[in-house]
Formats: C-alpha cells, sequence, structure tokens
C-alpha cells in the first residue's frame, strides 16, 4: 500500500544540534485499519502540532512510533481518545533519555566493559562467562536470573540467563536463544554474552527491547556446549563435537546439532563415532541436548527458537517453513540487510535443533551463521566480536519484533 | 549453432602451461548445443546465492571457488590473491556419465581485507566437474586490476620482507586462537593460502569445498639460494562434512616464477578404513605434484 508515503517514511531519530527534548514523549500508536491510518495521518499532518514520525510500518499489523512534543501532549491525547486510536507512551521524556545515553557513552568510550571489567571484546574462558552472567543477573535483578538447566557430560553446569517482566509464575510466549552448540564457533559464544548485556541494559530505554519483554520472555544459553568449549581453550581450538565417550571406539564426542530429534540419523549427518557429524547412538544421547529439549519441553510456551553459528554470515529457515506462516521472505531480507546476513532455505536439516524446534510447534526457528565467510572462519579476530554482535543484534530483533506482533 | 568443444584446460595431467593472465575480454556464453539440463540465471544477478532447484545447492558457488583457487595458484602472487564477492550469472550441463560442467561469471574482492573494498575484478570461467572426483578443470580468465608491473613490485616487496625474518620463526599457528595474525606475519598467511590455493583446488569437488582455517606449524622456512622454501602444516575446513584436514605442503615461490607446490594430507582415518595406509605425520611427501 502507497499509504506509507504519507509519512514520508521517516525511520530514526532525527536529532541534530542542539535542540532539546524536554517533556517530549514518544507514543506508540496502533493502526489496524486504512481508517486509522488516515486519522492518524490528519494527526501528523496538521502544522501546530510540530509531530515527527519515528517509525512508519510497511504492513497493518505494525504500529507508528510518533515523537510528540510536550507543548502538544494534550491535545494529541485528546484527538487520539476521540478517534479511538489505541497508543502507549514508550519513552517518558526523551531528553532524559538523551542525556543518559550520552553518559553511558562517554563511560564506554573504547572497549565495552561492565562493572566489574568484563571486556566484551575479547574471547572468554567458560568461567569468566559463567560469572559475567551472574553479574548481569545481579545487575538486574527484577528482570534477569541465571538457571541451572542441567550438566555436561563432564559435569560442567549449563546456565541460562532468563529475562522476564512477567509476574508471579506467568508462563508468558518465550524465546529461546541458544549458542556455541559446536564449541569452536567462538564468535557464537561472544554474540551471545554481548546480546545478554545488551538485552538487560536496553529495557526500559529501547522501545522494541522493552515492548518484546513486556509480552515475552527471553532465555539465552550462551554456551550449550560446556565441554567443547573448554577443550576448545586448552586442548584443540578446532574441536567441534560433545566430549561424550563413544563405546567402542576410540573417537570422542558427537555433534549436538545432529543429535535433535528430527528427521534423525538422515542425509547430512554420519554413524561413524570418528566424523564431525556423527548424529550420537540415538536422538538426545547428548545430555547437552536433552537438557535444553526438557527445558523446552517442560516450559510448553516457546514461540520462537534461534541458533547462533558461525561461518557464512547467513540467516537460515526450515524446511516447511513456508510464507503463510513467516514474514514475507523479500521483506524479511530487506529488514535483514543491517544485519549483513543472506537469508536462505535449507532443506531437511537431519537432527537439527531448528529442524526439532519448528517440528515442535516453534515456528519461529532460525539458524544464524555469524562472521565471516570463510577468510578468518573460526578464528575470527576479537576486534570483531562487538561489529558482529551490533549487526546480529539488529537481526535478532527483527525477528523478535515480528514474534512479539504474531504471537500464537 | 554447432557445439563449441570444450578448449583443453590451462593445467594438470595433459602438461604444464605457462601462467598466462589475458586481458581478455569477457567471455560471451552462447547456448550450449550439448543436450541436457541447462540452467540458471538469466542475466545478472547481485545476490550472492543463486539458487538452483535442479542441481546441488551452490553449485554455481563451488565452480567459483575452485576456479578462484585454480586462478589465484596460476598466477602465483601472493600480493594479488582474490577472494568470491558474487556469481552473476551461470549454466551447467551434466553428461550422466561423465560430468557436469558449469560456465560462469563471477566478481572478485582481494583477498587481503585491508585493501579497501573494491571489488577487483570479474571472471568467467568453465570448470568440469568429473564425477564424484576431485580436481575439477579449469580454464578461467580475469580481468586484471594491478598493472602487472605494480603487481610484481608488491610480490618483490613482500619477497624482500620476508628474506628478512628472523629464522628460524618464532611462532606456532597462525593466527592464534583468537584469530590474531602479527602484521610482520601476514605474508607468511597469504604465501601458505598460495599453497593452499593449489591443494583446495585439487581436493574440491562438486559437493567438496575448502577454507584456510590455520597454519598449524611451520616446519621449514629457508632463503638460503633466491627461492623461499616453505614447508608448513595447514588445517583445511571441508564442507561440508565439516573435516579438519591437516596437509602438509612444501612450496617453493620465486616473485614471477611459476609456484612449486608438493603436498601431502591426512584423510580421516575411520575405523573401517583400517590400517592399510599408515602415515606418520612427520612422513615426506608422497605426491609429487607440478614439480
Amino acid at each position: 500500500m502507497k499509504w506509507i508515503l504519507f509519512f514520508g517514511a521517516l525511520i530514526g531519530l532525527s536529532v541534530c544540534g542542539r535542540e532539546k527534548f524536554f517533556g517530549d514523549q514518544v507514543f506508540r500508536i496502533n493502526v489496524r485499519n486504512g481508517d486509522e491510518i488516515s486519522k492518524l495521518s490528519q494527526l501528523v499532518n496538521s502544522d501546530n502540532l510540530k509531530l515527527n514520525v519515528w517509525k512508519s510500518p510497511s504492513t497493518f499489523s505494525r504500529p507508528v512510533d510518533v515523537l510528540v512534543p510536550s507543548v502538544s501532549l494534550q491535545p494529541v491525547k485528546s484527538f487520539l481518545k476521540s478517534q479511538g486510536l489505541e497508543y502507549s507512551v514508550t519513552i517518558k521524556d526523551l531528553q532524559a533519555l538523551l542525556d543518559n545515553e550520552d553518559e553511558e557513552m562517554q563511560h564506554n568510550e573504547g572497549q565495552e566493559r561492565s562493572s566489574n571489567n568484563f571486556n566484551y571484546g575479547a574471547y572468554h574462558s567458560l568461567e569468566a562467562i559463567y560469572r559475567e552472567m551472574d553479574s548481569i543477573a545481579g545487575d538486574f535483578p527484577e528482570l534477569a536470573t541465571r538457571v541451572k538447566i542441567g550438566h555436561s557430560f563432564e559435569n560442567r553446569p549449563m546456565y541460562v540467563l532468563k529475562f522476564s517482566t512477567a509476574e508471579g509464575r506467568q508462563r508468558r510466549p518465550a524465546v529461546w536463544l541458544n549458542a556455541g552448540i559446536h564449541s569452536r564457533e567462538w564468535i557464537s559464544q561472544a554474540t551471545a554474552i554481548w546480546t545478554a548485556r545488551k538485552i538487560a541494559s536496553d529495557y526500559g530505554k529501547d522501545p522494541a527491547i522493552t515492548t518484546i519483554l513486556e509480552k515475552m520472555d527471553i532465555f539465552l544459553l550462551p554456551v550449550a556446549n560446556p565441554d567443547g568449549y573448554v577443550y576448545t581453550q586448552t586442548q584443540n581450538r578446532l574441536w567441534r563435537k560433545t566430549r561424550s565417550v563413544n563405546p567402542g571406539s576410540p573417537c570422542i564426542g558427537a555433534d549436538p546439532n545432529r543429535n535433535w530429534n528430527a528427521s534423525f540419523a538422515g542425509e547430512g549427518a554420519s554413524d561413524n563415532p570418528c566424523s564431525e557429524i556423527y548424529h550420537g547412538p540415538h536422538a538426545n544421547s547428548e545430555v547437552e541436548v536433552k537438557s535444553v529439549v526438557d527445558f523446552i519441553q517442560e516450559h510448553g510456551n516457546f514461540k520462537c527458537f534461534i541458533d547462533l553459528h558461525s561461518y557464512s554470515q547467513l540467516l537460515m529457515y526450515p524446511y516447511g517453513y513456508t510464507v503463510k506462516k513467516a514474514p514475507d521472505a523479500d521483506e524479511l531480507a530487506e529488514l535483514l540487510r543491517p544485519a549483513h546476513l543472506t537469508l536462505k532455505g535449507t532443506g531437511v536439516q537431519s537432527g537439527s535443533s531448528v529442524d526439532w524446534a519448528y517440528d515442535h510447534d516453534i515456528k519461529y526457528a532460525f539458524t544464524f551463521e555469524l562472521r565471516d565467510t570463510g577468510h578468518y572462519g573460526f578464528l575470527l579476530p576479537a576486534n570483531q566480536i562487538i561489529p558482529t554482535a551490533e549487526e546480529t543484534w539488529l537481526g535478532l530483533k527483527t525477528i523478535m519484533e515480528h514474534v512479539r506482533d504474531n504471537l500464537y | 549453432m554447432p557445439p563449441r568443444r570444450q578448449p583443453p584446460p590451462a593445467s594438470g595431467p595433459w602438461g604444464p602451461r605457462p601462467a598466462v593472465l589475458l586481458l581478455a575480454p569477457l567471455l560471451l556464453l552462447t547456448q550450449q548445443g550439448v543436450a541436457a539440463a541447462p540452467v540458471g540465471a538469466e542475466g545478472p544477478e547481485d545476490s550472492p546465492g543463486l539458487q538452483d532447484a535442479e542441481f546441488p545447492s551452490g553449485l554455481l558457488q563451488q565452480a567459483a571457488r575452485a576456479a578462484l583457487h585454480f586462478f589465484n595458484f596460476r598466477a602465483g602472487s601472493p600480493s594479488a590473491l582474490r577472494v568470491l564477492a558474487a556469481v552473476l550469472e551461470g549454466r551447467a550441463t551434466v553428461n550422466p556419465k561423465k560430468g557436469c560442467q558449469v560456465d560462469l561469471v563471477f566478481t572478485t574482492d582481494h583477498y587481503n581485507p585491508e585493501v579497501g573494498e573494491e571489488h577487483l575484478g570479474k571472471c568467467s570461467a568453465r570448470v568440469f566437474f568429473r564425477n564424484q572426483k576431485p580436481r575439477p578443470a579449469i580454464n578461467v580468465t580475469c580481468t586484471r586490476l594491478i598493472e602487472k608491473n605494480k603487481r610484481q613490485e608488491e610480490d618483490y616487496l613482500l619477497y624482500k620482507h620476508m628474506k628478512q625474518l628472523k629464522t628460524p620463526l618464532d611462532v606456532t599457528s597462525i593466527p592464534d586462537s583468537h584469530g590474531h595474525i602479527d602484521p610482520s606475519l601476514r605474508p607468511i598467511w597469504d604465501l601458505a593460502f598460495l599453497g593452499s590455493s593449489y591443494v583446495m583446488w585439487e581436493k574440491t569437488t562438486q559437493f567438496l569445498h575448502y577454507y584456510m582455517a590455520q597454519i598449524s606449524s611451520v616446519n621449514q622456512w629457508k632463503t638460503n639460494d633466491d627461492t623461499i622454501d616453505f614447508d608448513y602444516t595447514v588445517l583445511l575446513h571441508e564442507f561440508s562434512t565439516q573435516e579438519i584436514i591437516p596437509c602438509r605442503i612444501h612450496l617453493g615461490w620465486y616473485p614471477g616464477k611459476p609456484l612449486k607446490v608438493k603436498y601431502h594430507c591426512q584423510e580421516l582415518q575411520t575405523p573401517e578404513e583400517a590400517s592399510g595406509t599408515e602415515e606418520g605425520s612427520a612422513v615426506a611427501p608422497t605426491e609429487l605434484n607440478n614439480f
């Protein structure tokens, strides 16, 4: 629809120079049909109110963000009420937000660090990652908790960070972010821990993540294969699998992303324990996989499952993912451009986590293959961690926003 | 139009030919008279992921990679290495008994990420994958981007730099676990990649392709006479088996001269393939290639 032209497609904050925004607010207005849109365009186009559209959607189902100067708050609220337009206030004082950001940016100049000096632009040991998860939970006690969901073959804990604004024992629809299932893909674990800090820090400030967390919980597992990760740090940087013992074979480990119960032991997996894509003796034989499966099934209300891997810079959706249930492929590809990911459909991926998720009614199931495209491959230089995490975050938000707006 | 005879490949068991970089116009691909399913993109595409429903996914990418490995090897220039940017168009012809021929046009970037973002060039190639067998036959021409003299100058600078390195080299893996390559060792990585290109070309099939993951050891680095004599072990990452293949490579390089390469790769030892081919990792290469 060409009504998008009414709004001139202004996206993002147009803040330049000395302008101040004391008391200015950002309204998120729901528009459900053409009638509501023309009412809204009436409002926006009226000169004296000086409204500024931040985000105009490209489909009906998405709301519009509008910056309302403090002087116009009353008339705008009256208008919206009289026209029956639903809205919420996502930013209560823009200037306060900007001042806060300035402060933060000065503080974080160069390397991003947390209060106890965890350097997000470097690769860390398992212990350091676990400590930082604990630290995030400590810094944001009302939002984040570190939860043990099981243990690895060598008996290391498996920790997830749960982000939730739900009251009591409410079981909200949830998102699962999986990382580090293949231990050598270090950018995956590194991106995950950065993302954890990002989610916590941006809640209450960024409208997107704030509204996402108002409707859904996020569970983040930064190291889905702790034994493998430790092994890559101590013995073999290019280790991929788990470290389980295979009876009768000198070879160790199974490929945890061939071990899920979806087309198990099919094409693309191997029955040879020495192979990098050995599927294991049976589905869920790997305790690391079983821990996640059990948790998700017991919870029963997951809507989205994202698995972070490297490398290739692709965003893959599983076999059977149709346009009816998904955002239109072209639109999604366009939205993912800032994330530097190419959209790609895959065939059946035997024993993979996303195929399993999709089969279990978790309709928004994707695999992200992060940087790069083969130059450094698994050995991605640490100075690319933060840029990778930042661009990946754009992709994650895009998907989570879509899930938020299309809960089922 | 009568079917075109397939031109002889530029190298391989049919005998060596001098490395030639042609300032060739792009091959205009004509309709193949050969039967069987021609495929693929009519006209230029700008997305790298040309999907082709009838063939293994990414066949065009596969062909482009093989062509580039071969091109890089034949160019013999560590300062002018190229990587694939995007496949523009391609056609594949299948002969079920013999194999699969792919004609394609693709763009390239400079291998070294520090050197600007501009696309370095355009190549056209004919790649013939023999059924299930590695070492595809390749004919490839690329537009020349770096002027020949400039390239030779860069190579010679690299060569001088390498000659000045202290031997024995005080280094184990390149890059280290955190992806770091000391700037002074960057030329070694580039030279190793050049040698690995030969290996990766020879190992590529319709279904398998490779990236160089890491130099796991430098066994010898000699510059006694003029040639740089480099003996190293590289880890190749194999798609889509995900295997890491250690290859011992021994190369001789002098700017402007064809690269000489000998290599031996350890194949995956499986319990089924028992003890027959017992090789130690320090054994001298058993394959004599292109000397």
